[in-house]
């Protein structure tokens, strides 16, 4: 590592501390992610594995870039793009107010990376605002691929504890073991509540049960009849019907219609009727500018 | 599918012409005939095969069985790793034992560990080739640098496009053709899809995948495939309309057909032990980034 001039912590990974660093020969700023090698016979982490050949595949404007990856010794550093700061900090900064224009732009980047990676065969599976990092030209990438997958060939079982609660769609939540860009496409669609409203989560759950509760209690609860099958899914129990208390203006106050519209498509319970990222980006919020 | 795979690294770094792979091979040359490098090409592969299975049957890992996949794609680890580096330079056995663990972890699959791999080495070689190992190098801390080594030397490209999904897609399509356009369904539909999967996994015993797409291989090991149930004929109006470059198709194919007909003439017992003695020995130590550190940049 003798390239890079160390400079501070900047926080805890999936598997790893990350730095803030310096190349010593170009002077560019850069993330460092030390991986940790502590299992024995695991050698390097399945997750940091994964994120290096994610990340081999995948270059756009709206994904984190890989720049290196170092070995010395018992010790593997992965070299990121260096951005200022998460999607979570960047929220911080806001004082709970956030305009309808940045609110578009960072909407429209988080599908537009979606969009590439899924046409890549790449679900990222936990997506929440720590892992969407912003510089300071505004600029949105999706980060931390370590508990992402290359898709296309089924398979049977993920791993069992994917996607932080709050972004976590219903049938994920109810033990369905196959899924698809849809688990991604429910976490965008939480992240857009959250970014028009300045940084307050749609449904912060405390567990999986209240979770699925505060889901219902907005969306109404799933039946056999708008989602065939769902008394099937493994942990599958039935909700009492709830009479939603709140009006999708009174929950995204800044969104215009052509917002709301978007959002709802986005949060369906069915993953089946779920709106994938190219419709999304297609949709008619991204060309209204009139609010603006 | 096809626009995927062309943005890959998989295609942008890891296809080659054939003067390019042996021309990457050269120093194994000087070890080996082309002859003689092809026939290991087989028993490498059927090797890998081998020790993967192992797991299968061995008492401490019972019911975990590799899936195809996973032992595709580590064949396909060890035969980039050959065309960047020597038999010299790191002892293929803890190369393929290293390359089923990487593709484990990468494919998401139970992951075993590189020394269990070994072990199984040590079970299989002698019981099926006669060839003697003994897993001395089996220390932790040179299986991390094998597992180092490996991602380096392949540059990270480890997603690996297979020939398998897109030959089901293809035989899918063939099979849509034939009825839309004979009003008949294909006969024994279950059974071409079993013939074809075989001819699929047998193109890793040689450099096909190395040269050519794999919707292109799929395509061959179709071809392949139904030629030997006699039946290649009812590909031929399909065929006409697939997109494809049809002169890499035929090469594609004459390279799975020059395979089979080396494998059947290769009596694995009796020569691998004596392509096995000519194995160069390694460089002692295993020459990796103790002190000097490397990087390789995407």
């Amino acid at each position: 590592m003798h390239n890079y001039d160390k400079m501070e912590k900047i926080g805890e990974g999936t598997y790893g501390t990350v730095f803030k660093a310096r190349n010593k020969s170009s002077g560019e700023i850069v993330a460092l992610k030390r991986v940790r090698l502590d299992d024995d016979d695991e050698g390097v982490p399945s997750s940091a594995l994964r994120e290096i050949c994610i990340l081999r595949e995948l270059k756009h404007r709206n994904v984190v870039r890989l720049y290196d990856v170092v070995h010395s010794e018992n010790k593997l550093t992965l070299v990121f793009e260096f951005c200022d700061q998460d999607l979570k900090k960047f929220f911080d900064s806001l004082n709970g107010y956030m305009d309808a224009q940045t609110a578009r732009s960072l909407m429209l980047q988080l599908l537009r990376g979606l969009s590439f990676c899924h046409s890549h065969h790449v679900l990222h599976r936990d997506l929440k605002p720590q892992n969407l990092l912003i510089n300071t030209n505004g600029t949105l990438k999706l980060a931390d691929f370590g508990l992402a997958r290359a898709f296309g060939v089924p398979v049977r079982c993920f791993s069992a504890e994917v996607v932080t609660l709050w972004y976590r769609p219903p049938d994920v939540l109810f033990g369905a073991k196959l899924y698809n860009t849809s688990i991604d496409m429910w976490s965008a669609g939480c992240i857009f509540a959250e970014i028009s409203n300045a940084g307050r989560p749609l449904f912060p759950g405390a567990d999986v049960d209240d979770q699925l509760k505060r889901i219902f209690k907005q969306l109404g609860s799933p039946t056999e009849e708008s989602w065939p099958s769902i008394s099937q899914l493994p942990d599958y129990k039935p909700f009492p019907t709830y009479n939603p208390t709140l009006t999708w203006s009174q929950i995204v106050p800044n969104l215009n219609t052509r917002g709301r519209d978007l959002l709802q498509k986005l949060l369906v319970c069915n993953p089946a009727g779920r709106i994938d990222a190219d419709t999304a980006l297609r949709h008619a919020y991204f060309a209204d500018t009139s609010d603006v | 599918m096809a626009l995927d795979f062309w943005k890959s690294s998989h295609a942008q770094q890891w296809i080659f012409d054939k003067t390019e792979i042996w021309k990457q091979r050269a120093e194994d040359m000087k070890t080996y005939s082309e002859e003689e490098y092809s026939r290991l090409n087989i028993f490498w592969a059927n090797f890998i095969t081998a020790v993967a299975t192992e797991c299968a049957h061995s008492q401490a890992n019972v019911g975990c069985k590799l899936r195809q996949q996973v032992i595709a794609t580590a064949i396909v680890y060890f035969k980039r790793f050959y065309l960047r580096q020597s038999f010299r330079d790191m002892c293929p056995f803890l190369v393929a034992s290293t390359a089923l663990f990487l593709a484990c972890k990468v494919e998401e699959h139970t992951t075993l560990s590189v020394s269990s791999f070994l072990k199984n080495t040590a079970l299989v070689l002698p019981k099926r080739w006669g060839v003697a190992f003994e897993t001395n190098s089996a220390k932790n801390g040179v299986l991390y640098d094998s597992e180092f080594i490996l991602v380096e030397i392949l540059d990270c490209c480890l997603v690996v496009h297979h020939a398998t999904r897109p030959m089901f897609e293809l035989l899918e399509d063939w099979k849509q053709h034939t009825l839309t356009s004979t009003n008949t369904p294909v006969k024994d539909f279950d059974q071409i899809e079993i013939q074809c999967q075989k001819v699929v996994n047998d193109t890793l015993r040689c450099d096909v995948g190395l040269m050519f797409a794999p919707h292109c291989i799929g395509l061959a090991s179709i071809s392949v495939g139904m030629e030997l149930m006699g039946r290649g004929e009812e590909l031929e109006d399909w065929l006409v309309e697939v997109d494809t470059d049809m002169d890499k198709l035929a090469d594609c194919i004459n390279q799975i057909y020059t395979m089979y007909q080396l494998w059947r003439s290769f009596d694995e017992k009796e020569e691998v032990k004596k392509l096995m003695a000519k194995l160069p020995k390694p460089n002692t130590p295993i020459p990796p980034p103790q002190q000097q550190q490397s990087s390789y940049h995407m």
